[in-house]
């Protein structure tokens, strides 16, 4: 049985490449038909603010990355709750991803069999 | 299960400590590594989050040799052949790069 | 047990140092590194460019040979490193480019070669950030 991986993506969009090649690592694992989550955490749940404009920065829209997700076979998507509300975040662009309390996320660490948290 | 989570930041003016203790296990492990054993600066906020949390609190002994940082009787200063052992005694190693 | 390392930060950051102590102990203790994946900034601990002082400590070349002498397999993400600049021959090549900083014995690779070590080791140990 494969292992299973868990990311955690904790850069904020804009701050350089940190979040883009977290979801690398999420893209290139589910092309594989590997067991991938992907949390969200800290200013990492920024990524998943609704309304975002990536040509502002002449940046690439991570967002529809993120929406394709499903698609390569990664439906283990989650957002630290505590995270979101410390952020002011209501809205969240993602309608995957799942709410996590502190509790839950300590659980769903200790799930998987690897984790690469950056 | 349990996790050895590894820090290597220092916990002013960073937030990985933080987000990980409220994170941690009760089976979990820390090592403070690099600039994260600074958390160990005595009369500190980290320090007293550390000391009252009662964690498994590992500390890499040529960074708290660098800096000159006590360390508590709370915390184990380890080589980096303990830190291999360590990383194979619990299930995974969550690095918070 | 079967060690999987992954290398996040440039070569002069404390982390990227670890990552060789922790290998070195690791192999010194009798286990095996399935692969060392260099991905983000780790990218730049392969370069042939980077020129260290002779007092000070030469990563690049330590991890070289280190790899060299335990006969590793030393994979270097290639969409990490083109974005850092950090080219092989052949890639310097495809995109004609005149700077050649990646040779043997690192190997240019996707994100795949990253989750098959993953797949194949006990532990995934990741160095980085600081």
């Amino acid at each position: 049985m494969a292992k299973s991986l868990l990311i955690v993506s904790r850069q904020s969009p804009w701050s350089g490449p940190g979040a883009r090649e977290a979801l690398d690592i999420v893209l290139a694992g589910g092309a594989f038909d590997l067991p991938i989550g992907l949390l969200f955490l800290d200013d990492g749940v920024l990524q998943l603010a609704a309304g975002q404009n990536a040509k502002a920065l002449q940046q690439k829209d991570l967002s529809a990355n993120l929406q394709a997700l499903p698609m390569f076979g990664v439906e283990e998507l989650f957002y630290c709750a505590e995270s979101a509300n410390a952020r002011g975040l209501g809205q969240l662009s993602l309608d995957e991803a799942q709410p996590l309390s502190a509790e839950h996320i300590t659980a769903l660490i200790d799930r998987y069999d690897q984790v690469i948290t950056l | 299960m349990s996790t050895l989570h590894v820090l290597s930041h220092s916990p002013f003016g960073d937030d990985r400590l933080n987000s990980c203790l409220r994170l941690l296990g009760s089976a979990d492990a820390l090592l403070l590594s690099g600039d994260a054993v600074y958390a160990l600066q005595p009369d500190s906020a980290p320090f007293f989050a550390l000391h009252d949390k009662k964690i498994r609190l590992f500390v890499l002994l040529e960074d708290i040799q660098a800096r000159a940082i006590e360390v508590p009787e709370w915390a184990e200063a380890i080589d980096y052949p303990a830190f291999v052992e360590l990383s194979i005694h619990h299930d995974k190693v969550n690095s918070w790069l | 047990m079967k060690f999987a390392i992954a290398l996040f930060s440039a070569a002069h950051a404390p982390s990227s140092r670890r990552a060789l102590l922790f290998a070195r102990a690791a192999l010194a203790d009798g286990h095996e590194i399935v692969r060392l994946f260099f991905y983000q900034d780790g990218v730049y601990n392969a370069s042939d460019a980077l020129v260290t002082p002779q007092d000070e400590l030469d990563l690049p070349k330590q991890w070289r040979t280190f790899i060299d002498e335990q006969k590793l397999d030393g994979v270097v993400c290639i969409a990490a490193a083109l974005r850092r600049g950090a080219l092989n021959t052949e890639e310097a090549k495809r995109y004609q480019r005149d700077a050649v900083s990646i040779s043997a014995p690192w190997e240019l690779s996707g994100l795949g070669q990253l989750h098959d070590a993953v797949q194949d080791a006990d532990r995934l140990i990741c160095f980085g950030g600081a």
